[in-house]
């Protein structure tokens, strides 16, 4: 009756009675939590997953053992599943590149031009700043400049 | 679904094992306790779940077939083995029921292996009772279906192997 008691498999007058019973019985109380304990031990034991590749293994067992093809059939839902995520690639690429486009068009117009031109262009690089030394040193350096 | 199995779809039953790996698998751990073998049990139970496909009687759940075959593989598994180690051991003198449980157990960090050890040395009938309800948590009812027995049997069957299994636990911690 205790262990149907942890199981909650009492009916609520029979669950009364035991209830009533252990408050005045020791040795059944410490049956009931004996039960508990081991209740909870089961309840904190670890979990086995099967392990990685099990059900592909199952199937190539079936395969093996009774000539049956299932990769070819079961490849089915997958194919569907890749072409999908492929045709969802091929989506998103096309919008980067119809997006970059238009981005770039509205680079080249004139004024964009100008300043992609300003910001990429080698031209105004200055490896010697004239207020840097090196600069100094070449203001100085220049012909026709005093010495 | 169920009358799709009956077609032998490979398909559904790609699905069926997908969705019950972990819980047949966790099962034959319990029954079995060394990995390779009940990955072994595991993988028979599952082909000969997909040979049986035909039998499967649609008033009963799925799941409980399946832990049918699984259990019942699994002490073939046992049975045919000669890897196992430690033997089935009957009790021949109960412990007073009103010692204390062993609190140390919660301490070590190996309570699952500590069942398992335990679990090993259940006759076969106990075993499977106990693993089905405190491991699967099924209830009375579907513990008979998988061993096609009556919910009354389960009750006394899981009765006596929570008793059993707690003075194993007592005596394997010395």
């Amino acid at each position: 009756m205790i262990s149907r008691h942890m199981d909650n498999e009492l009916s609520p007058d029979e669950k009364k009675d035991l209830d009533s019973h252990i408050r005045s019985c020791a040795s059944c109380k410490v049956e009931l939590e004996n039960g508990r304990a081991i209740h909870q031990m089961f309840a904190s034991a670890r979990r086995f997953p099967a392990p990685y590749g099990f059900a592909t293994r199952v199937l190539a067992n079936l395969e093996k053992k009774e000539g049956l093809r299932p990769r070819r059939l079961i490849s089915i839902r997958p194919f569907f599943l890749r072409a999908a995520q492929v045709a969802l690639a091929l989506v998103v690429m096309t919008i980067g590149i119809l997006s970059g486009n238009l981005i770039l068009e509205e680079r080249t117009n004139p004024v964009g031009q100008t300043a992609v031109q300003e910001t990429f262009s080698l031209e105004l690089f200055q490896a010697m700043p004239p207020d840097s030394i090196g600069g100094i040193y070449n203001t100085l350096m220049r012909p026709g400049h005093e010495r | 679904m169920t009358r799709r199995f009956q077609n032998s779809d490979l398909l559904e039953f790609e699905e069926l094992v997908r969705r019950y790996q972990d819980r047949i698998y966790n099962l034959c751990r319990y029954m079995i306790r060394e990995p390779q073998d009940a990955q072994d049990a595991a993988q028979d139970a599952f082909l000969k779940a997909f040979k049986g496909l035909g039998d499967f009687r649609p008033e009963s759940s799925l799941y409980t077939w399946l832990y049918r075959i699984a259990v019942n593989t699994c002490l073939d598994h046992r049975k045919k083995s000669h890897r196992e180690t430690s033997r089935s051991e009957p009790l021949t003198e109960d412990l007073p029921s009103d010692e204390p449980f062993p609190e140390q157990l919660y301490e070590s960090g190996e309570i699952a292996e500590s069942i398992q050890m335990a679990l090993q040395k259940l006759p076969e009938k106990l075993r499977a009772a106990i693993v089905l309800k405190e491991i699967e948590g099924l209830s009375y009812e579907e513990i008979a279906e998988v061993l096609h027995t009556s919910a009354g049997t389960v009750k006394s069957r899981i009765s006596r192997a929570r008793e059993r299994f707690r003075h194993l636990l007592k005596k394997n911690l010395g």
